[in-house]
């Protein structure tokens, strides 16, 4: 039992990266190779602040989530003006800084040995109720007029710009809000697993954020955090297959942009309007270009 | 820094930055064409690293055989990964995010690929050049580096004069301002790319070997794409000559700062520059800006 809570707990850990992921690059059309800097920041604001300054855990996040928006800002501000390919590029770099600067500065990260000795105070609940969260919390957004405009953002940017809609802020906010979900995440991460390291996560781990929510579809919020379910339960249940899982994930992902570009759910999502009280986070399908 | 290191870390950073230019011009040349950032590049170096370290440990013992037989091969896998990867969704008018998309998936593919086979080992290039090194005064050159220098010098000529003088090479300048006209004036597009992909893979092929050569062969060896990138960003996007100009500044400027302030800091500094040239002058140093076109 304990075991298949373990698996709970990882799993949901990672799915609120891909949340993070699903409304910038799912939703806005942003493409950022360095969401992992600002879970590896969070981890380590949260973890450093709460050992090393004796800070009680809830300001330990409140920092951790201050740093995401302060790296947010920094990130975006000269890169989100200028085409997608310099935002892009901009954050593959800002992660491996990120990672360099970890490193350099080991007398207060500990450098490549990493940070263990955080009490666990982060477990199944909390993670389930951030979880559910953020993700009534996005769904909101996608059915909203906020997540509308993001969406006429990602289909077509010059054409959103000519409507009236304001690009460059809609890019900030999502991209600083996306940077908040997984610096907030890092640090339920370093309270969960008890140890972090510079190395976690690095570029490849942002990339498979990105193709995870490729394969469940840009339209299909719920297609993506099942696909997020399927991919990381299957990764800690068959822990000997995982070195084969991300080429059988890279493979898949090939495929299914050339063949059915829409992802595996297309514009589907999961409707709890039957029990009457929960709002669906369904938007009518989109004709035309996509 | 006395004068002897400094001209030392110099003429080492002219070798390095001379890799760092081909792979800023490999990326460049795609984008330039197609118009999006092709991560699948680093993968189709650590594709090349790899061929180069097989075909110098199994088949061949020369340096000259290997190193040309790694370039065209090089070239026939950038060919192959358009044709399988590219090509489709370029037939079907996808916009450009599922560009983005599957080469991310490309770079992805091959690291988890090389991992899962041969495990996070390190691979040695055999030693084809003894480890002697010239005397120039007080200077030690490294023969390894300056072949290096000399082969990626004579390779961007060779290119240029390509892009300059043949029809396929003015064709390729043609499609990088638009794609769509040169089809209306007779020009096999579907051609064009293919050479593109298979100038880019050469110039992969030489990078793998290179960088296999003077560093050893990992699955993360693709990583160091980024230096390219960053060469192509600072030198301007889609220019040529300014990301191989900007490819051999940042392996000088590299090359300084370790020796000046040392290898862990040395990053930090130069990401951070970037952020700051682009919140400065973002078209880079040859002024050219892409925006969004209707």
């Amino acid at each position: 039992m304990a075991f298949y809570a373990k698996v709970a707990e990882v799993t949901l850990l990672y799915s609120i990266f891909v949340m993070g992921i699903y409304l910038m690059t799912g939703l806005t059309g942003l493409f950022s190779l360095g969401q992992g800097a600002f879970i590896s920041l969070g981890a380590y604001t949260a973890s450093i602040t709460y050992l090393r300054f004796g800070f009680p855990f809830p300001l330990a996040t409140l920092l951790a989530v201050l740093m995401g928006v302060v790296g947010g800002i920094i990130v975006g501000l000269p890169t989100l003006k200028l085409r997608r390919d310099y935002f892009l590029l901009v954050t593959f770099g800002f992660s491996e800084m990120v990672r360099a600067l970890l490193l350099w500065t080991a007398q207060l990260t500990g450098g490549a040995l990493g940070v263990a000795g955080m009490p666990k105070l982060v477990g199944l609940p909390m993670i389930a109720v951030s979880m559910v969260i953020i993700v009534f919390l996005i769904g909101n957004l996608k059915g909203g007029r906020f997540g509308r405009n993001c969406i006429a953002i990602r289909d077509d940017e010059l054409a959103a710009q000519s409507m009236g809609v304001n690009v460059y802020g809609h890019k900030m906010k999502v991209f600083v809000l996306a940077s908040v979900i997984c610096s907030y995440g890092g640090a339920l991460y370093a309270f969960n697993i008890m140890f972090i390291e510079p190395n976690l996560f690095d570029w490849l781990e942002s990339a498979k954020l990105i193709v995870i929510v490729f394969v469940g579809g840009l339209n299909s919020l719920s297609g993506v955090f099942l696909t997020s379910i399927l991919y990381y339960t299957f990764g800690e249940v068959f822990r000997f297959a995982s070195v084969w899982r991300d080429v059988i994930l890279a493979l898949l992902v090939i495929v299914i942009v050339i063949f059915r570009h829409r992802g595996l759910f297309g514009n589907w999502e999961l409707s709890l309007r039957w029990l009457g009280i929960l709002p669906s986070f369904h938007t009518a399908p989109r004709k035309g270009k996509d | 820094m006395n004068l002897n290191i400094f001209f030392q870390q110099l003429i080492n950073g002219i070798s390095l930055g001379g890799v760092y230019a081909l792979m800023a011009v490999g990326f460049g040349i795609i984008f330039n064409v197609l118009k999006f950032s092709n991560f699948s590049h680093g993968g189709v170096v650590a594709i090349c690293a790899y061929l180069g370290y097989f075909l110098a440990t199994r088949v061949a013992g020369s340096l000259w055989i290997t190193l040309l037989a790694t370039t065209l091969l090089g070239g026939v896998v950038g060919v192959l990964v358009e044709k399988l990867v590219f090509r489709p969704i370029r037939i079907k008018g996808r916009p450009l995010t599922y560009f983005f998309v599957n080469s991310i998936t490309v770079a992805m593919l091959v690291q988890q690929f090389f991992s899962a086979l041969w495990g996070y080992d390190y691979y040695p290039y055999p030693e084809f050049i003894k480890k002697t090194a010239l005397h120039i005064g007080r200077l030690v050159v490294s023969k390894t580096y300056l072949m290096m220098l000399f082969i990626s010098a004579l390779v961007l000529l060779g290119l240029t004069l390509f892009l300059r003088k043949t029809k396929q090479g003015i064709a390729i300048r043609a499609a990088s301002s638009d794609i769509w006209t040169p089809s209306l004036m007779g020009i096999n597009t579907d051609f064009i790319i293919s050479i593109t992909f298979f100038i880019a893979g050469v110039l992969a092929g030489i990078t793998g070997y290179f960088l296999g050569m003077t560093y050893t062969v990992t699955p993360f060896i693709g990583s160091f794409i980024l230096k390219g990138i960053i060469a192509a960003i600072v030198g301007g996007m889609g220019s040529l000559t300014g990301g191989g100009i900007a490819g051999v500044l940042l392996g000088v400027v590299e090359s300084l700062l370790i020796a000046e302030l040392g290898a862990a800091v040395t990053p930090i500094v130069i990401y951070a520059g970037i952020i700051i040239l682009l919140l400065v002058r973002p078209q880079g140093i040859a002024g050219k800006l892409y925006t969004i076109k209707a």
